[in-house]
């Protein structure tokens, strides 16, 4: 793959990536507002 | 090679975001699914459940001679409330009294119910309950005292409230079940929120961040929480204590009758457990009143009648076989 292809190529997986990223962080800010607090008390991680 | 190492740094972005994603999901993502609502918990009761007159509604039953048949004062309340008033409605109301949208009872909805404008049961949940109590849309109000903001709001519209006492609950603090902490004293939890205490080990537990949960301004459980508060300010957590141990608050009966969540245990506080014996003794150290509440210049005669008959030892029967406990 030529240099030029090839960082398209990264640059554009990296952007899809970080909009994914940064759609899951904002629903999780906004949810995290509005759910249960027993319910996200109660799914909390312990070893 | 040239080719193989860039499909390696293109896989290894992938794996990076996912990984990253990955992390964040099960942090926090995935404990955020349950009933999610635009107002905190408030499809956490499940209002089918407690339909009058319906054979398979959760509802007390108490023998009595008191009925109303006309001029039927409309109910409202706190969810936490749900159970007393549907109760009321079931033993003192005639069959149809309850009425929905469209003829039969849908969860379409925003608050998980359809009740019509004209059913004496509505479900309102505290924050919009006490709006419609002062403008007159309610009779009846079952939930905890006014915050200050609704206080005002009737001041503002010439609209005097009168809380009637009508049974006792506990406020209670909930952590995780697999936290190690099952005691903690008033003053230990005011630090906690006023994020004096940052850490667990600080109270005995384990060292890990301490997540100091609040709920909905306005919400019957925030204003309570508030009060008890006093002089301690509620501090600004870390924004890292969202990957700590959480602590939150409720009442007693919501969290262990109504939503029954077995994943939370209740703490004790100053060594008292939460239990209804210790309610009704008043030796657990945060036990609120629950009110009826009505416009002093409500002109329905049975609203009276039905206050005088809550305070009855068929209405207290009826409030304690709800699940709660009996102020006289």
């Amino acid at each position: 793959m030529k240099n030029r292809t090839f960082y398209i190529v990264l640059f554009s997986i990296i952007g899809l990536c970080f909009v994914a990223t940064l759609a899951h962080f904002i629903y999780a800010v906004y949810a995290y507002h509005h759910c249960s607090i027993i319910y996200f008390i109660g799914q909390e991680l312990w070893k | 090679m040239k080719l193989t190492k860039q499909i390696a740094s293109i896989f290894l972005v992938v794996v990076l975001f996912g990984l990253f994603n990955l992390s964040m999901y099960q942090l926090m993502t995935r404990r955020l699914f349950n009933n999610f609502s635009s107002a905190t918990q408030a499809q956490m009761i499940d209002v089918e459940n407690f339909i009058p007159h319906n054979s398979n509604s959760d509802l007390a039953e108490v023998a009595t001679t008191f009925s109303l048949t006309d001029n039927l004062p409309v109910l409202d309340g706190a969810a936490a409330l749900v159970p007393v008033y549907a109760s009321v409605i079931h033993n003192v109301y005639p069959e149809g009294s309850v009425t929905f949208v469209g003829g039969q009872f849908s969860k379409d909805n925003y608050y998980g119910e359809n009740f019509a404008s004209d059913s004496a049961m509505q479900y309102k949940n505290t924050v919009r309950g006490y709006k419609a109590i002062v403008d007159g849309d309610t009779d009846v109000f079952f939930c905890s005292a006014p915050s200050s903001e609704q206080q005002q709001y009737a001041d503002e519209c010439g609209v005097e409230l009168v809380c009637v006492p009508i049974g006792l609950e506990a406020f209670v603090f909930l952590v995780n079940k697999n936290n190690p902490v099952d005691s903690l004293t008033m003053e230990q939890i005011r630090k906690i929120y006023s994020c004096q205490y940052t850490n667990w080990k600080e109270v005995g537990g384990p060292n890990r961040l301490i997540n100091p949960l609040t709920r909905l301004e306005g919400s019957g459980s925030q204003t309570t929480f508030e009060a008890i508060m006093g002089d301690y300010e509620i501090g600004t957590k870390s924004p890292f204590a969202i990957t700590g141990a959480s602590i939150g608050f409720s009442f007693r009966y919501y969290l262990d009758g109504i939503v029954g969540n077995d994943m939370v245990k209740m703490l004790a506080i100053n060594g008292v457990y939460p239990s209804k014996e210790n309610v009704q003794n008043r030796t657990y150290p945060i036990v609120i009143q629950f009110y009826a509440i009505y416009r002093a210049d409500n002109a329905n005669p049975n609203v009276p009648l039905l206050i005088d008959w809550l305070l009855s030892n068929e209405g207290q029967t009826l409030i304690e076989q709800s699940g709660y406990v009996r102020i006289n």
